[in-house]
């Protein structure tokens, strides 16, 4: 499906041109890999859960296409989100020819999926790239990461992030972010549990701030064309992930290419079925989400 | 999305049972789950209890007071149509790599993969089978699981001759210990965390652990 130009979708609900971003280069490719999880989180922004279909499984034909196409265009990374992508049961054969090309990140909650496959993954250090993972570790208190993810479920990610890492490979932790929190403070409480599980005290933490569940409509300020010119420079314009990654997500049985990896549930940011065609088109910045990027530099990437 | 009518419903204690359902063209290997949903858009995950060739789909129930799923499954008659997700999983129980053994460990209706497993390759036996339930009662499939020669079965709340009074850790000093054994876990996450550690410190390899967790509570099995 292409993006509709209808009127309500090119203006703000003021009348004013809405704000916009015109992808610049293909530097990184996502795939998302599937809503389908081995848990069961509440604040999930995927809706994601067991059995979960609303973004299906990628087979490892769909995304060796993609990764053939980007290769094209000049990408350097593949990073690969959920769900959960230990749950499909093609991901560790896509994951095997991502690595032939390119570095991967995978973004996990290093649960059983995981644990289960660990002796199919550890041969993975010798491929030709390297693979790093993000572990989902949303609080520095395991009572509160477990509220959500289930008992036992914050020992379990740990446990895992010190495997991968001895195992040889990178990895980060994703957390989520309050609006008043002391940013520095949560980050410092993760020391004596990254010093437990034997990884590095400075690891690389990405924060999140909250990104509602799918469909949701949260009132945040509508972005328009002058703002993104009057207070974004061009510099900064080049750094929000639309300009310079795609996202590949099957719905209904078809791969599509997506703006960006937070708004697989707007039929507008399907921007078509080749990389290429995706990448002549501008991305209006009219999801709630959007905002995020704009006001707060969110961002799912970690850089090349 | 699958569409699948219910054959049967069989208790074997108040709140335990086994749903029997028409497969129609489910595929799925040992050890799948398959998201069952109540008549809302509430699901819960259940393994597979049937074998991979059987014409009929059956799933281990335990029924959760004011459970959202288990509840409404409990009360289908033959000829309600229940939703299912297409299987799923991550569990392959004796999914062997270069003929290696296997070691099965279940707890209450974390026995349902390793049914789909014995019932799917008969001939393919693992090393041991270790079931812990409270008591007799609760063990599903217990006349099936007996024929196995190396079948051993913990009642953590009864005392029952030629059974193991105790909780079914309580048997792990049985396990052999081997590199190329894979021990596969299912059930409570107590079990599962106690077994893994046992296992791990007494040498067995981080990859050669298998875990699937069904529930969570306090150990009493």
């Amino acid at each position: 499906m292409k993006m509709q130009r209808s009127d309500e979708w090119l203006n703000t609900s003021q009348n004013e041109p809405r704000g916009y971003i015109q992808p610049q280069k293909l530097d990184e490719l996502w795939f998302h890999t599937g809503t389908n999880c081995n848990l069961r989180c509440p604040f999930c922004f995927e809706g994601s859960k067991p059995g979960d279909n609303r973004i299906e499984f990628l087979t490892l034909k769909e995304a060796r296409g993609f990764i053939d196409e980007a290769l094209e265009l000049g990408v350097k990374k593949f990073s690969f989100t959920g769900g959960e992508p230990f749950v499909n049961p093609e991901f560790i054969q896509i994951l095997d020819y991502a690595l032939e090309h390119r570095p991967c990140l995978v973004l996990t909650n290093a649960t059983e999926p995981l644990m289960n496959q660990i002796g199919e993954v550890l041969p993975l250090r010798d491929k030709p790239n390297p693979l790093n993972f993000r572990v989902s570790l949303d609080h520095p208190d395991p009572v509160k990461h477990d509220e959500s993810r289930g008992r036992g479920n914050f020992r379990k990610a740990l446990d895992t992030l010190g495997r991968l890492h001895r195992g040889g490979f990178g990895v980060s932790i994703a957390r989520q972010m309050l609006t008043d929190e002391d940013s520095d403070t949560v980050d410092q409480a993760y020391a004596p549990y990254f010093e437990n599980a034997g990884v590095p005290a400075n690891l690389l933490i990405i924060k999140f701030p909250e990104f509602h569940l799918p469909g949701s409509l949260p009132q945040v300020a509508e972005i328009t064309e002058s703002c993104m010119t009057r207070f974004i420079s061009p510099e900064q314009r080049a750094t929000f992930m639309c300009s310079f990654s795609k996202m590949i997500v099957k719905k209904n049985g078809q791969c599509g290419v997506y703006a960006c990896t937070l708004v697989d549930d707007v039929e507008n940011y399907d921007l078509g079925n080749t990389l290429h065609d995706a990448m002549k088109q501008r991305v209006l910045l009219g999801h709630h989400r959007c905002y995020s990027c704009f006001a707060g530099g969110a961002s799912c990437s970690e850089g090349s | 999305m699958n569409t699948l009518t219910v054959l049967n419903v069989i208790f074997i204690t108040d709140e335990l049972f086994e749903l029997q359902v028409e497969r129609g063209d489910v595929q799925f290997e040992p050890g799948a789950c398959v998201a069952l949903f109540n008549n809302g858009d509430e699901s819960r995950p259940y393994s597979i209890a049937a074998g991979s060739e059987e014409d009929i789909l059956r799933f281990l129930i335990r029924r959760v007071p004011n459970g959202l799923v288990s509840d409404w499954l409990a009360q289908r008659k033959p000829g309600d149509l229940v939703q299912a997700s297409a299987p799923f999983g991550w569990f392959r129980p004796g999914r062997s790599v270069n003929g290696e053994r296997s070691i099965f460990i279940a707890t209450g209706t974390g026995i349902a993969p390793f049914l789909s497993y014995l019932r799917s390759y008969p001939l393919q036996i693992p090393e041991l089978c270790l079931y812990g339930v409270r008591r007799l009662e609760e063990g599903f499939n217990l006349k099936e699981l007996q024929n196995l020669y190396n079948f051993r079965l913990a009642l953590s709340q009864e005392e029952v001759s030629s059974h193991f009074h105790g909780r079914v850790t309580g048997l792990l000093e049985l396990i052999p210990l081997a590199t190329d054994i894979h021990y596969y876990l299912c059930g409570l996450d107590t079990m599962i965390d106690e077994t893994s550690k046992w296992l791990e410190d007494h040498g067995v390899a981080y990859t050669q652990i298998h875990r699937e967790i069904f529930f969570y509570e306090d150990a009493t099995l």
